[in-house]
């Protein structure tokens, strides 16, 4: 049941998603030009990708995002289970967390350049010096912020009757959980552990404040390339990050066709 | 209320025809019940009248008036969904409200309206409550209520029923009686249950699986005198015999049935497919044969059989009995006295009667 | 969350404190620090000497009151723009076939599962002055100099659009997936227009998705600087720029946080008065 007519429908959604990925497509399809971006098409060439493979600073950077996006996502997920875990004992104390996992939602409400500023102080106060380290604990906190809503939801939203069988049949809580409850809540995990991974690997601001000097991420690492001025490079760069993550989002379909996560 | 009137209706879904060809007339003001099996395109064609879904050849008549190309939203035809669709934010006023407020009526007018009507409903007591604190019953009636507060000249309803325990079924059929008695307003009433079809209806019609009208006419004459073997099979129980025709020019034409012998049959009508020695189906209702052990006279057929099963229904007796040829024909009989005179057991030899005019010669 | 009680000896106490202690440390701890610095008069020896609100005051003058007000008013109609894109968007990816549903969903998260900078940068040069959509209009001979479409409030909309449009988009998908169709139905046939449907029906029933959404969108969109920065040049300023100036700089650290205090507060108020307004639509002007 469509609102506008199926013409007017058609023609709203590709102009949508024309302006979704003109602009990537584009740089793409420049990214083979021998003469560069934004000059007029010249000729096929790999040159910049060869040029892209041998940038030493680029692969450092790109290595210190993937570092700290595996390290931030990992750790919140980690905490995020065992938080659930603690929830999930039931009876009094299980009960109460359910209060204080209200706690996570924070931020949500509040703005990452915020959080930015805050950690920013908070860690020049204790006189902690910025570096991967500071990143890392500055993106686990952004990951615990999607970590636990979303597998909390799922939590809630599970059959307790399956619990219940598990437990009637002679498993302790702490077995039910790790062989009926993780598993069930699993799709979420991992949807919100690709997603945490994502959010860190392409953070910008929170990374702008707390990375200090002597580190370079790749969100760090593409704005002095925009400052500094064109390098059709940058161009092969986003051509390999979007196959990347093509790859990603396909392994995302793949769970999402397998259960519901949302 | 007016009539409906369907020409040449034609409808596919993803490559398959539901509705094929279809022409029905729905007289005015009348309680019409659309009988078939689950799948066989009745919803559809109730989506059709009311304009949820636009047909691919036909055109559909309200009255006098072509209402083919007419939006959902305009037309006169309100329905009743088999899952209620109540709105889940508005309580049982708003959701019964709902068209009067679209139509700017002075808030007093509508609060008359709803009152009234939910009055006549029992829901007076639940008037502003969410609509999930009602039970499966009273859903069923804020729907009903919502569908007719705004007057429609047709009211659709979709199964209406099939959520509901038995006895409050029984009363809802009822109830529903008798509101198009005091309304007027055309009803027409899909189901796959033809207990539910044959109580409420005026006028009803039989879809086949195929998206065809099979028989349209009264619940007696579709009971009494169905036209196919579909028909007699699925409105009612049936015994279906096949045969040969005699004395077809005759005042005694019989049906002569292998290894069973020939009985007389009663044609009220020569039709003209029939010729002598031609293969015919007879269709004889299980109530209309008498079972005893003792022999009788004045039957112009019967039969010898053994009695095979029997199962207990309260109200009468179904029993099933083998018969020479290997077939099997299934008798009621009413439990009509406390402590029969005659107890008729497993294995007992019986005879089996009954009168030829209670038998239908079946066209297909 | 049914778990029945269990067994003493089996309660796993501390094993869930770790993600909290995390939060409230790093989360928590440092958002009071600077509510608190942005109150207090720090000696040079580090010693706290008293309370002051001559900083907080300080910012709320006309010229930083204009600064908060710009991100207000850029965030809002961030939000409303999104909005009228993605419902469509959404309602029309939730009633369709599913394959094609798929693929709708699936080129709708790749762009959103790249690298924002690189986003950026493909606009950046798509609407440069020597960029290639002034390149092929005057290739077209559309148009004989360049269109100036950089550093403009339009340059800044389009990327703050184009980067938050899924944000919006997801919540509103998932909450149109579960919607029953019959209700839509029951509501034309009642004798509502589309139009009506929608505002009655449609919407109230898909507000959480709807808030979801906001909030995604709105939060962020307050705190942003790369964006203006990028797209708008040194013309625009907003709430990020100013803070980012503030606390990179030598010196100005408690001003900065002052700022970003005063900033969030207003912001948070305004948060909690939509969401009070999208709930009052939702249970009152629907009736």
């Amino acid at each position: 049941m469509l609102k506008f007519g199926k013409v007017g429908n058609l023609i709203f959604i590709s102009l949508t998603y024309l302006f979704l990925w003109v602009p990537i497509l584009v740089l793409f399809v420049f990214s083979f030009n021998t003469e560069g971006y934004p000059s007029p098409w010249s000729g096929f060439t790999w040159r910049w990708y060869e040029e892209l493979i041998d940038s030493i600073y680029l692969w450092k950077a790109f290595g210190n995002s993937l570092i700290v996006a595996l390290c931030s996502t990992l750790i919140s997920c980690l905490m995020g289970v065992f938080l659930i875990f603690y929830a999930a004992q039931g009876g009094k104390e299980g009960a109460r967390i359910g209060k204080y996992l209200g706690l996570f939602y924070g931020n949500m409400v509040i703005p990452e350049t915020v959080l930015a500023v805050s950690l920013l102080g908070f860690f020049s106060l204790l006189s902690i010096p910025l570096g991967l380290a500071t990143l890392v604990v500055a993106h686990t906190v952004l990951g615990l912020g999607f970590v636990v809503p979303i597998v909390y939801a799922r939590f809630l939203e599970l059959d307790y009757r399956l619990t219940e069988a598990s437990l009637v049949l002679g498993a302790t809580p702490t077995q039910t959980f790790f062989k009926v409850t993780l598993p069930l809540l699993m799709p979420s995990l991992i949807t919100s552990a690709l997603l945490v991974f994502i959010i860190s690997f392409d953070d910008f601001i929170l990374t702008y404040f707390c990375a200090g000097s002597s580190v370079q991420t790749l969100s760090l690492y593409i704005l002095s390339m925009i400052r500094s001025g064109v390098s059709p490079v940058v161009n092969a760069l986003s051509a390999v990050l979007l196959f990347i993550s093509s790859l990603l989002v396909m392994i995302f379909f793949h769970l999402k066709t397998r259960s519901r996560i949302f | 209320m007016r009539s409906i009137k369907l020409e040449r209706m034609k409808k596919v879904i993803n490559g398959g025809l539901i509705i094929n060809d279809i022409e029905l007339y729905i007289p005015a003001g009348k309680f019409f019940a659309l009988l078939g099996p689950s799948g066989c395109g009745k919803t559809t064609l109730l989506r059709l009248i009311a304009g949820l879904e636009t047909a691919d050849a036909g055109k559909i008549y309200l009255g006098n008036e072509d209402i083919t190309d007419v939006s959902i939203h305009e037309r006169p035809v309100n329905i009743v969904f088999q899952n209620y669709a109540l709105f889940p934010h508005l309580d049982v006023f708003d959701n019964v409200a709902y068209s009067l407020k679209l139509k700017k009526l002075p808030k007093i007018v509508i609060e008359q309206k709803v009152f009234k009507i939910l009055e006549a409903f029992h829901l007076e007591n639940h008037i502003y409550k969410p609509t999930s604190q009602l039970s499966g019953g009273q859903q069923q009636r804020v729907a009903l209520a919502r569908a007719i507060v705004n007057e429609p000249d047709v009211l659709l309803l979709d199964e209406p029923l099939a959520a509901l325990d038995f006895k409050l079924r029984e009363r809802m059929l009822i109830e529903l009686i008798d509101l198009q008695d005091k309304l007027k307003t055309t009803f027409v009433y899909v189901t796959h249950d033809q207990f539910e079809a044959l109580t409420v209806a005026d006028q009803m019609a039989i879809m086949n699986h195929k998206g065809e009208i099979e028989q349209t006419g009264t619940p007696k004459e579709i009971y009494e005198f169905p036209h196919s073997s579909f028909v007699a099979k699925f409105v009612g129980t049936t015994n279906i015999l096949s045969g040969t025709l005699h004395k077809l020019d005759t005042p005694d034409p019989e049906i002569k049935i292998p290894d069973l012998g020939s009985f007389k049959l009663y044609i009220p009508q020569k039709k003209s497919w029939m010729y002598e020695g031609c293969d015919i189906l007879i269709s004889i209702r299980p109530e209309k044969i008498d079972i005893s052990k003792t022999e009788f006279q004045n039957f112009s057929n019967t039969l010898k059989g053994t009695v095979q099963s029997i199962v207990y229904h309260g109200r009468s007796t179904q029993y099933n009995v083998l018969l020479k040829n290997h077939t099997r024909l299934q008798v009621f009989e009413q439990n009509e006295e406390h402590f029969p005179q005659e107890v008729i057991d497993y294995d007992n030899e019986v005879n089996l009667y009954w009168q030829k005019e209670n038998v239908v010669i079946l066209e297909k | 969350m049914r778990f029945p009680r269990p067994p003493p000896s089996e309660r796993a106490f501390s094993i869930g404190i770790p993600a909290m202690i995390w939060q409230v440390l790093f989360f928590y701890i440092p958002l009071l620090f600077i509510i608190v610095s942005s109150v207090v008069k720090v000696s040079e020896t580090g010693a706290i000497k008293g309370f002051t609100f001559t900083m907080v005051a300080h910012f709320f003058t006309p010229t930083y009151l204009k600064v908060i007000f710009s991100s207000i008013l850029l965030a809002l109609s961030n939000v409303v723009i999104c909005f009228c894109i993605a419902y469509p968007l959404a309602y029309f990816m939730a009633f369709t076939g599913k394959r094609f549903k798929n693929t709708l969903l699936f080129l709708l998260l790749i762009p959103f599962w790249t690298n924002f900078l690189l986003h950026v940068y493909a606009w950046f040069y798509v609407l440069e002055n020597q960029g290639f959509l002034n390149n092929m209009l005057i290739h077209l001979g559309l148009i004989k100099q360049p269109l100036v479409l950089l550093n403009s409030i339009f340059s800044i909309m389009i990327m703050m659009v184009y980067y938050y449009l899924p944000f919006m988009v997801l919540p509103i998908y998932s909450s149109l997936e579960r919607f029953n169709a019959n209700l839509i139905e029951a509501s034309l046939d009642l004798g509502a227009t589309w139009f009506q449907t929608f505002r009655r029906i449609i919407l109230p029933l898909t507000m959480r998705g709807v808030r979801a959404g906001f909030f995604l969108v709105y939060i962020p969109s307050f705190g942003e600087f790369a964006i203006p920065e990028l797209m708008g040049g040194d013309k625009q300023m907003f709430v990020g720029n100013v803070v980012s100036q503030y606390i990179l700089a030598e010196g100005t650290g408690s001003l900065g946080a002052a700022f970003t205090v005063v900033s969030c507060a207003i912001l948070l108020a305004t948060a909690i008065f939509f969401y009070w307004l999208m709930d009052r639509y939702v249970y009152v002007k629907v009736r």
